[in-house]
């Protein structure tokens, strides 16, 4: 099957006005103004195949959105190739537009005004949704998304969550076969982040649908995504699978221990720091960091050692590992 | 597309109910300005005429022009400044369906509910005031409907390309308040065209601020004599909306290259 997202060498380069401080430099920049290029996506290449759940990765200011704008026609790229379900975004028209979903976690479509179901209504008229398909599946999302008695009240005196959820029903009752969520579960609760999550996952296993979102919460990249794909400063940094990331980056591995024996002869921290370094310690819990190819040996030996009620290995926090993989510029864990 | 409008139409009607002091507002603005014209020249015409309008003769014309203003006046470059400026222009180019029909959408809903209540003012207005009536004349009034429509669809194109220009600068709304002083004299709101010196009224009929109002204005009351000025009139407003035309498309298909895609 072809790719049903193509992106080849993708820049793009904004014109940003630079001005002086002060009323000298404000009077400067408007007989002479100066311009300075930020590029916000530099020589981006990558391919994503129909059905995959993919997350870019990276800072404010990375160049994620920017990427994102790029891919659904909102912004022309300064170079570069880019083909979306067959079609070129900015030149697409109608035709393309009914194969995405665009959702803005902090720009709503909603009708501030009305009851989301009037927005539903004028999206049912903008994309020529017949009404059966129409009827069939607001119920199948208001079901998914358990939103009940909310579709008659204003959308003003709706939740965040509950916005959200409003909109993805909007962006989704076309049923596009392609997805574009930016910041999804911005300023959420962990409930609805959740909830927003658990339907995500299983609207793409009813219908396939193929999903890239940007997020800043670790849980949504970790909950969803088979792949990431980590921009900073506009470059793409890594393509591939979270675990794999992990494995690259993190050269350690974590031992999580519960510790046994009584208070005569207990094990102390000076002990456990001959294993490998000790991050907390707090009798009976403690967790020592090793190398990522000692730990089966290391933990062994501890089991020998100590009397250990639970032992278990874990990698580091993700958000450590994302850290370090910004830090080092990913390519040093190759 | 009918099904879209309605559907768009239907949404600004339901927004507007929410807001009925708002109605009531615009409606005071809308007839404010025009009944302040109207005391005026009222006052100045005295027992006598200023340049052939008697005192008769200001009241249709500025009931004309209350009417007129408010079927031809478009907001869009408010809206199009913020959706650019703010990011709501975003999903709006995701969507199958070109913003600007969502403008015209908003503009036959304002016009629709606006107008209305104007010319029912109008009505009871002239029940008890002669002077304000007008001469049973279908086809006057057939031509007139139809200066109207050009002038609407040239001021629509006139805002939206105004509002357009946010995607270079941040004054956009400047530059049509400017706009909207100036047609305040050239276009005829505070004044028939008639009544201004003649150097500046013919710089209004040839810059599109006539064919914006006053022209369909002066049809409706009868000022506008022989078919040979009605057909010059027509086509000054089918070539300006021409210009104007090119103009949109100009900004728009240049705009939407280098737009940002501001806020998320």
């Amino acid at each position: 099957m072809p790719s049903i997202v193509t992106a080849e060498q993708l820049s793009k380069t904004f014109q940003v006005k630079v001005r002086d401080p002060g009323l000298r430099g404000a009077v400067r920049a408007l007989f002479r103004p100066r311009y300075r290029d930020v590029h916000a996506v530099r020589d981006v290449t990558f391919r994503i195949e129909p059905g995959e759940i993919v997350a870019f990765l990276g800072p404010n200011g990375a160049g994620k959105t920017t990427t994102l704008k790029t891919l659904t026609g909102l912004l022309y790229p300064t170079s570069g190739r880019v083909e979306v379900a067959g079609f070129v975004p900015w030149t697409g028209g109608p035709p393309f537009k009914r194969h995405i979903a665009l959702v803005l976690g902090n720009r709503q479509q909603l009708v501030w005004d009305l009851p989301p179901e009037e927005t539903f209504l004028l999206n049912r008229a903008i994309y020529d949704i017949p009404e059966a398909d129409y009827r069939e599946r607001l119920a199948e999302l208001v079901a998914l998304l358990e939103l009940g008695d909310v579709l008659t009240k204003p959308v003003r005196q709706l939740s965040l969550g509950e916005r959200m959820k409003c909109e993805l029903v909007a962006s989704l009752l076309h049923r596009p076969p392609l997805l574009f969520l930016d910041e999804p579960t911005l300023g959420l609760d962990v409930t609805a982040q959740d909830a927003i999550r658990r339907f995500l996952i299983e609207y793409r296993e009813r219908h396939g649908a193929t999903v890239l979102l940007t997020s800043h919460y670790m849980q949504d990249v970790t909950a969803l995504a088979s792949r990431v794909l980590m921009i900073n400063r506009g470059r793409l940094l890594y393509d591939g699978a979270l675990e794999a990331l992990v494995a690259r980056i993190a050269r350690t591995k974590r031992i999580e221990l519960v510790l046994g024996g009584g208070d005569g002869n207990r094990v102390t921290a000076e002990a456990l720091a001959a294993f490998g370094e000790v991050k907390t310690f707090r009798f009976p819990n403690a967790v020592l960091e090793v190398r990522r190819e000692e730990a089966p040996a290391t933990s062994a030996r501890i089991l020998a050692a100590f009397p250990v009620a639970d032992l278990s290995i874990e990698d580091p926090p993700i958000e450590e590992v994302i850290r370090l993989a910004f830090a080092r510029g990913v390519e040093e864990g190759e | 597309m009918i099904k879209r409008y309605a559907a768009l139409i239907r949404n600004a009607w339901l927004v507007d109910l929410q807001y009925r002091a708002s109605i009531v507002l615009w409606l005071l603005w809308g007839v404010t300005e025009p009944a302040i014209a109207l005391g005026i020249w009222w006052a100045i015409a005295g027992d006598g005429s200023v340049a052939g309008y008697a005192r008769d003769d200001f009241a249709r014309y500025f009931f004309a022009v209350m009417l007129i203003n408010q079927l031809t006046i478009a907001w869009d470059s408010w809206y199009l400044d913020r959706w650019i400026r703010e990011g709501d222009l975003n999903y709006r180019l995701a969507r199958p369906l070109h913003p600007a029909h969502e403008a015209v959408a908003e503009n036959i809903a304002y016009k629709a509910r606006t107008a209305s209540v104007i010319l029912v003012v109008w009505l009871l207005v002239a029940a008890a005031w002669p002077a304000v009536r007008l001469p049973f004349d279908p086809g006057r009034w057939a031509i007139t409907a139809v200066a109207v429509l050009l002038a609407a669809a040239m001021r629509f194109f006139i805002s939206f390309t105004t509002g357009l220009l946010a995607f270079w600068t941040t004054r956009a709304t400047a530059i049509m308040e400017l706009h909207a002083g100036v047609s305040l004299f050239l276009a005829g709101r505070i004044a028939p065209l008639a009544l201004l010196p003649p150097a500046v009224a013919s710089v209004a009929g040839v810059l599109w601020f006539r064919s914006m109002l006053a022209f369909p204005v002066d049809l409706l009351t009868g000022a506008v004599h022989g078919p040979g000025a009605v057909l010059r009139g027509l086509g000054g407003q089918i070539a300006w909306l021409g210009v104007w035309i090119v103009a949109y498309r100009i900004a728009w298909t240049r705009g939407i290259r280098q737009y940002g895609a501001v806020g998320g």
